[in-house]
């Protein structure tokens, strides 16, 4: 293990001219990934798949996508967001596992505490990606590429968890570098060297480059980085507006944006999706009042209000819709977002069967109008108390009795798990 | 009927019987004004089932009757006939009012009386009398803060409690309450408390005088109805029925800071502010008692992300200690925009204490807005 990461940590430093000067005043910024996060910890708790092709949303013959795979399913093609069945296909023999959501957050949560033990300047992007401003730090702990082994060998003695590390004077060349020798890689792009680190990879790495843009600058004869940081920013303006002058500043490797701690969440959504189609109005209001409760309670956790709350339904067929409105309040408690829940469904005025339910809540803010006499107090003091409880014992130690009967699956982020109807006769499994 | 009056006083009285016309009628008749001969004149007649104005016009009775036309028609007609006699015949026969003003004529059909509910002809004797000029300002210091969503129907009205020689009036919407006493002609023989729908009160305030007279107000024994009489005009009122939230003890008794401000630099201050509030929930912070820029004790700030940012300093008395606080602009310009004195003391305990409004000078008046827990 030592040994590959030997090999896949690299510097820059080695194939750059000598820096006339060395930018003292340069940031140092960190972009930390976890290596196929989920799959990873999976492989943690079972040790038995270690070295195995692991495969993370749920059985190979249900309708969910992988939401994470190894490297070693990986190389048989896998990648999260494909359809479980398409993977079991391309890797019959791997081990597909359904997701822990609860335990991954809880090994984030301990990675992003060792990431802030080296500055209060983390932002957390995901789960399992941060960056870091350790401008401050390396009087401390020393330079970039010495804060970032030592970051790797703690998350790795500490969560046992292997973490690749980009280490550069901006967020976006401390990104690219990060993903450029996973996994388990470090690499450094020395102050003055942005450009030339950029030069020789694709346009698709940058940052604003998706494929529309993408192939315009190959129509353009741009296909490398180096390329376009060569074309002329007026010639870039007159194609792509201002985002050309931007894209153009990213080519030469400036990105001035700073790192910004604990970014706050836009919107906070839950989404369920059913193992076969539901149309009784009665099922679909009891996994509202389930999703309501899982975003009344992130909210919570992130101190945030919702402003307005958004529906989304997907009919069969893929028809997807979303209705919004906003709350009469802001609110982190789930009945309020249930009751705005039921209300766009009741607006949808549809009875077409649903293969998937969700809520976002959106209008978020730091904030919460006090009130008068609602008891909002006593009820927010109960949501925090089954907070409390869920967190020490897990989500499904307690509930709502109306829940109980017909639970749906809690669901993160991945594919479909067994529901409760899913022992009746299938009928339209061809579908 | 056959009646004369003057084109002014018609137009008065049917411009004030006329706020109370349904603008979505359920029943054609509740769209028209009913015009009743009564007491040497005329009298008019308006509903929308919540509230009933009656109008008593000064004319000349030839035949008695009673007619119902529509109120937009006969208000706008009216409006644009010459200050001069109008002469109004009723042909009972095809229900035809006949309007004559100098050389206009025009006929209006109409809908047999008869079919006009009956609004509360209440007869009882009026339980206490009021200053209309006094409870004008109280209704314009208390109205605005009820509740205007009905998810909670008790808080769109206002609370009026008659007790003694005091009438206390409390409108509240869960965020914020503002409560008034005024002082009653006479004494009640029993405490009274009623809830009167908020657009009631708005209504009414249209209608009082700005003078000295006497308002009457009189309850049916089953507490269904309330009546305001000033001369020539009465209002009728159904009441809401249920308990009003128990307000007294959200009502602070003391703080740790005090500042007293000028109103209208207070208000200017606050408007300025929710302009960059408007993409931040509206939200706007208070700090009190820190030295401000200028070494006024008192700032206003508001901040939104991505738009910009805003700081007033206010000079001000401060007593106590710091306190910075945040509220929803909109409260503090309502609070501010109807109080009726030149000074204001905002009145503090804390970011997460209900804040405090009252008119310096006044402790007839207290107004209590609740914050905005923020994250800093």
């Amino acid at each position: 293990m030592s040994r590959s990461r030997a090999r896949s940590s690299a510097s820059f430093e080695s194939c750059s001219p000598p820096a006339r000067v060395t930018n003292t005043a340069a940031r140092t910024i960190l972009h930390a990934d976890l290596d196929a996060f989920y799959a990873s910890v999976e492989v943690l708790d079972d040790p038995s798949l270690r070295g195995r092709p692991v495969i993370v949303g749920g059985r190979p013959d249900e309708r969910g996508v992988v939401s994470a795979a190894s490297y070693e399913a990986r190389r048989y093609g896998v990648h999260s967001a494909m359809p479980l069945r398409t993977a079991a296909r391309l890797c019959p023999d791997g081990a597909f596992v359904t997701g822990h959501p609860d335990r991954y957050r809880d090994v984030s949560t301990a990675v992003m505490r060792i990431f802030a033990s080296f500055t209060p300047l983390v932002e957390p992007i995901s789960l399992d990606e941060a960056f870091l401003d350790v401008t401050a730090s390396r009087a401390a702990f020393g330079d970039g590429g010495t804060i970032a082994l030592e970051l790797k060998r703690r998350v790795r003695d500490e969560t046992g968890l292997v973490v690749s590390v980009g280490v550069a004077s901006n967020k976006l060349c401390a990104k690219i570098a990060s993903d450029l020798r996973k996994p388990d890689a470090l690499v450094v792009v020395a102050p003055g060297q942005e450009a030339a680190f950029l030069a020789p990879l694709p346009v698709g790495r940058l940052w604003g480059v998706g494929p529309q843009v993408r192939q315009a600058l190959i129509d353009y004869g741009v296909s490398t980085i180096g390329q376009l940081a060569s074309v002329s920013g007026a010639a870039l303006r007159r194609r792509f507006g201002a985002h050309g002058l931007e894209l153009g500043q990213r080519a030469r490797g400036v990105d001035p944006s700073p790192v910004t701690p604990t970014q706050a969440p836009k919107s906070i959504g839950h989404e369920h999706t059913f193992s076969r189609d539901v149309v009784e109005r009665s099922r679909l209001e009891a996994t509202l009042l389930d999703i309501a409760e899982s975003v009344a309670s992130r909210l919570r956790a992130h101190g945030l209000a919702a402003g307005a709350i958004q529906l989304k339904l997907r009919y069969e067929g893929f028809e997807t819709i979303t209705r919004q409105m906003p709350l009469p309040r802001q609110t982190r408690e789930s009945e309020p977002i249930y009751e705005a829940g039921v209300a766009l469904l009741e607006r949808t005025r549809s009875t077409a069967p649903v293969r998937l339910i969700g809520l976002t809540a959106i209008g978020l803010a730091e904030l919460q109008q006090l009130t008068l006499f609602d008891e909002q107090p006593r009820s927010e003091r109960v949501a925090r108390s089954l907070d409390a409880v869920r967190a020490r014992f897990g989500e499904s130690a307690i509930t709502r009795a109306r829940l109980l009967a017909d639970r749906p699956q809690r669901r993160f982020d991945f594919g479909e798990r067994p529901t409760a109807d899913a022992g009746r006769p299938p009928n339209d499994e061809a579908r | 009927m056959n009646v004369s009056v003057m084109q002014e006083n018609l137009a008065r009285g049917l411009q004030i019987v006329s706020r109370a016309v349904s603008s979505r009628a359920t029943l054609p008749v509740l769209a028209n004004v009913l015009l009743k001969t009564e007491n040497a004149g005329l009298k008019l007649t308006a509903t929308n089932l919540e509230i009933g104005i009656n109008c008593w016009v000064p004319g000349k009775v030839a035949e008695e009757g009673e007619i119902t036309v529509p109120a937009k028609l006969i208000t706008d007609l009216v409006a644009s006939l010459p200050n001069q006699r109008i002469d109004l015949q009723l042909s009972v026969k095809d229900r035809t009012l006949k309007l004559v003003c100098a050389g206009s004529r025009s006929s209006i059909k109409g809908i047999d009386a008869d079919e006009f509910p009956v609004v509360a002809a209440i007869s009882d004797a009026p339980a206490t009398s009021v200053e209309a000029r006094a409870l004008r300002e109280a209704l314009g210091e208390v109205v605005f803060a009820a509740a205007s969503d009905e998810s909670r129907p008790i808080l769109t009205g206002v609370l009026t409690k008659l007790s003694r020689e005091t009438m206390t009036l409390a409108a509240a919407d869960n965020y914020r309450i503002a409560v008034r006493s005024v002082k009653l002609n006479t004494a009640v023989a029993a405490e009274l408390t009623i809830v009167v729908p908020a657009r009631s009160y708005a209504e009414l305030m249209r209608i009082l005088p700005d003078a000295d007279d006497p308002i009457e107000i009189t309850v049916t024994p089953n507490k269904s109805q309330v009546l305001f009489h000033v001369e020539g005009i009465d209002l009728v009122s159904r009441l809401i029925e249920g308990q009003f939230p128990n307000y007294e003890p959200v009502i602070p008794t003391a703080h740790t800071s005090r500042a007293v401000l000028d109103r209208e630099a207070f208000l200017a201050g606050t408007r300025r502010a929710s302009i960059f509030a408007r993409d931040s929930a509206n939200i706007v912070k208070i700090e009190v008692g820190a030295d401000g820029s200028d070494g006024n004790p008192v700032s206003i700030t508001a901040h939104a992300a991505d738009i910009g940012d805003n700081a007033d300093s206010l000079e001000a008395t401060v007593e106590g200690s710091a306190t910075t606080i945040a509220f929803n602009a909109r409260y503090l310009i309502d609070a501010l925009s109807n109080l009726g004195s030149d000074e204001a003391a905002l009145e503090l305990s804390g970011p997460l204490a209900p804040g405090v409004i009252r008119g310096v000078g006044k402790d007839d008046y207290v107004h209590v807005i609740m914050p905005v827990r923020t994250a800093s």
